[in-house]
């Protein structure tokens, strides 16, 4: 696990809900009090109603791509070796929509509105990635 | 500022060191965040993501974007300045251009230059009285869509592209058929189609027959990035397209000098864009003669 070499996400005040829940295989979001929006990325505010309240939704982890990429560089070392990979936009059913990953099948059979499901890489033994991989 | 009396001269700059560092590329990815964690980084990716969604929703695609990558390098080829000057792009070659981030090849990304470029704007009056010709400043739009790319809905148009070229025709009093050439900011050519497209120059999709032929490139209906551009130029942010437009509006082209020269009408007026992050900000500008 040490030697994980890519990035890792950086928690602070306002993501720490979020990474400590994939930590617990649980997609934790805020949704607002006060118009029912699931937000992502967090924030004090609800970006709909302006309202400050929110509650803890634990989303499905089932969602569509809403479009990807194949890299074929690596910007950073670290991903080197997976050449080529996915990355994803990912629109979750409860509505955020989320940067990630998709693994479990080749790039060439990735399409815009496949159906995904969350799958857990436990990167370190603090964090935890959502990626997501063909139902 | 200037017709207020506060000042009499305003220099625009842009000047980089960006291919001898690393400088760029350490921006870029300093911009990543924590999609870096995904291996999301720097500018090709988003815009990958923006042509991706675009290919779903509109049906556009390479063929599209090789018009303009090919279109573009024959304008370079006709300007000694430019970084890709005397190197021809076929069809073939865009073909087996290698991707950098799928759907994106390395001959849709611009360049990063070493160099700058530099406007000056002063009063009508005072310009009258200067060597070279004056431009004007016709009209002018903002329009944003500031959503990052992970949560963007307007990837693939409406980009700010709409509501700020609307702004600059009406502040201009035209049309999109009194525009004689654009000059557009061009990061990548993905870039390109959706500003025209959002501009009304072609309806979503359309693309693909509009470009067919040679519209932007020498000869063309529609010249578009007539020094090369981004692509094919250097990359002095946005004044790689206002400085290519001010200065063909003096007439200070050279070989690409749109005109008779190059089988071009007359740039009387000429429509420039600028955008920044992920299609995420926009400005359009329309320079002309006084
Ligand atoms: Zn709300």
């Amino acid at each position: 696990m040490t030697d994980y070499s890519k990035p890792l996400p950086k928690l602070n005040g306002d993501n720490r809900q979020f990474w400590e829940g994939c930590r617990a295989h649980e997609l934790r979001f805020q949704q607002c009090t006060a118009c029912g929006l699931v937000r992502w990325p967090p924030s004090f505010l609800c970006p709909r109603c302006h309202a400050t309240e929110s509650t803890c939704r634990i989303a499905s982890g089932l969602g569509t791509v809403f479009t990807y990429t194949v890299y074929h560089t690596a910007f950073h070392p670290g991903f080197a070796s997976e050449l080529p990979y996915v990355v994803a936009v990912v629109a979750l059913d409860e509505g955020p929509h989320v940067l990630t990953n998709i693994v479990g099948c080749r790039p060439e059979e990735v399409k815009c509105d496949q159906r995904v499901k969350v799958v857990w890489d436990e990167v370190t033994e603090t964090i935890t990635l959502p990626k997501f991989a063909p139902l | 500022m200037l017709e207020s009396g506060l000042c009499n001269y305003v220099l625009i700059s842009y000047g980089h060191s960006a291919l001898s560092s690393d400088s760029m590329m350490q921006m870029l990815t300093d911009l990543s965040g924590d999609d870096a964690v995904f291996g999301h980084f720097g500018a090709t990716g988003g815009y990958a993501l923006a042509a991706r969604r675009a290919m779903h929703t509109f049906g556009t695609g390479p063929e599209t974007w090789k018009q303009i990558a090919m279109g573009q390098r024959q304008w370079a080829d006709l300007n000694p300045q430019a970084v890709m000057h005397g190197k021809t792009m076929s069809s073939e070659d865009y073909d087996h251009s290698r991707w950098v981030v799928e759907p994106l090849r390395l001959l849709d990304n611009c360049l990063i230059t070493d160099g700058g470029r530099a406007i000056v704007v002063t009063s009508l009056e005072r310009a009258r009285d200067l060597k070279q010709p004056p431009v004007v400043i016709l009209g002018m739009g903002q329009h944003d869509q500031p959503a990052e790319i992970g949560q963007a809905l307007t990837m693939d148009g409406p980009t700010g592209a709409k509501k700020a070229g609307e702004a600059a025709l009406a502040m201009a009093g035209i049309t999109l058929n009194d525009v004689d050439a654009c000059q557009l900011y061009d990061c990548f050519t993905y870039t390109v189609e959706i500003t025209l497209q959002d501009y009304g120059f072609f309806g979503p999709g359309e693309g693909k027959d509009w470009f067919q032929g040679g519209t932007i490139a020498p000869g063309g209906r529609m010249p578009v990035n007539t020094s090369g551009g981004q692509l094919s130029e250097a990359y002095f942010m946005g004044l790689t397209p206002l400085a290519e437009a001010a200065m063909q509006i003096m007439g200070r082209c050279g070989r690409r000098q749109l005109g008779p020269a190059t089988g071009t009408r007359e740039p009387r007026i000429v429509l420039c864009s600028d955008n920044g992050g992920i299609l995420q900000s926009h400005s359009c500008i329309i320079l002309g003669r006084s």
